[in-house]
């Protein structure tokens, strides 16, 4: 054996002897699996618009008061929703609450952020199945059409392609940027 | 160690960058997407599919008019340049394959045509197609 080799033995032996010191094998598999379920989880097919979420959302931390709180009629994703807000039924702002299917079939427009000032395309997805969640109703009206233009409307109940036409709740989720060009 | 996740979060991160949406893109995602969905499978039941089907239309008489005519065209709140550029971006993503081979792109001027003269059955209209469009394989 060379001198060399006996070098990055010698180096290798002492770096793997100092993990072992610092760390074990159990929390390596832990941080591992924490990481790898972290990046997955997103992925998971739990509704066809909640996929969409995976995109990373805006930075909402830098928010300041409701404009920042998924549980206020105030939250800047919600210029034009109308309904009882998810995020206080046991969901969240892009996920429907256990129990209830996300409709497929949805409204859609756009959000300024008023963090970035980007202009964001959001879906306005019905949570189905269960009957009126009654908490932290919302109605807000931008860029919403009368109602001979049904697609742009939030006064209709949008369960369509979903088992129940009962609807709990209303969801915000991002789908992308909208630019000019 | 802790170095290794943060690594394997930033490379989980870096894989799913923020979409920018324009043009007929942005048209399509505001306009028809809520409905038609954003693979364009449409709701069976509800919403007729576009992927795999809207295409085929063009392969028989009246069915280059019907995709400007029926409702969700003819009355979107676009002008005739930007509908007809949403139509052939819907053609091209959903519709490419079933093309024919003598397809010409629409034109604003054949939308703002068209979409004046609105079905009054479309049921009847769609069924008169896919009737056509089946008799055609």
């Amino acid at each position: 054996m060379t001198d060399e080799r006996r070098w990055i033995d010698r180096f290798v032996e002492t770096a793997a002897r100092q993990m072992a010191q610092r760390t074990s094998r159990r929390n390596f598999l832990t941080r591992l699996g924490s990481a790898l379920v972290g990046s997955t989880l997103p992925l998971l097919p739990v509704a066809r618009a909640a996929d969409d979420s995976r995109l990373p959302p805006p930075d909402d931390a830098a928010l300041k008061g409701d404009a920042g709180d998924p549980k206020s009629c105030d939250y800047w994703r919600h210029c034009a929703i109308d309904g009882f807000l998810c995020a206080c039924c046991g969901g969240s702002q892009s996920a429907c609450p256990p129990g209830t299917e996300m409709s497929p079939v949805t409204w859609i427009g756009t959000c300024r952020h008023p963090g970035d000032g980007k202009d964001y395309i959001i879906s306005y997805n019905d949570c189905c199945g269960q009957s009126l969640c009654l908490r932290c109703r919302c109605t807000r009206t931008e860029g919403e059409k009368p109602i001979y233009f049904t697609s742009k409307n939030n006064d209709l109940l949008w369960c369509f392609g979903t088992k129940s036409r009962a609807v709990n709740c209303s969801v915000a989720v991002v789908l992308g940027v909208a630019t000019k060009s | 160690m802790r170095g290794a996740a943060v690594v394997l979060l930033a490379a989980a991160a870096a894989s799913v960058a923020a979409a920018d949406v324009g043009g007929p893109a942005l048209d399509y995602a505001l306009n028809c997407q809520g409905c038609h969905r954003a693979d364009g499978a449409g709701t069976p039941g509800s919403v007729p599919a576009l992927a795999g089907s809207v295409g085929k239309f063009l392969r028989v008489p009246g069915g280059r008019e019907y995709l400007i005519r029926v409702p969700g065209v003819a009355q979107a709140p676009l002008d005739d340049a930007a509908t007809a550029a949403v139509l052939n971006w819907i053609l091209a993503r959903f519709g490419n394959d079933d093309l024919p081979a003598d397809f010409s792109p629409y034109r604003p001027a054949e939308i703002g045509r068209l979409r004046r003269d609105p079905l009054t059955d479309v049921e009847r209209v769609r069924r008169d197609l896919l009737d056509a469009i089946a008799r055609s394989k």
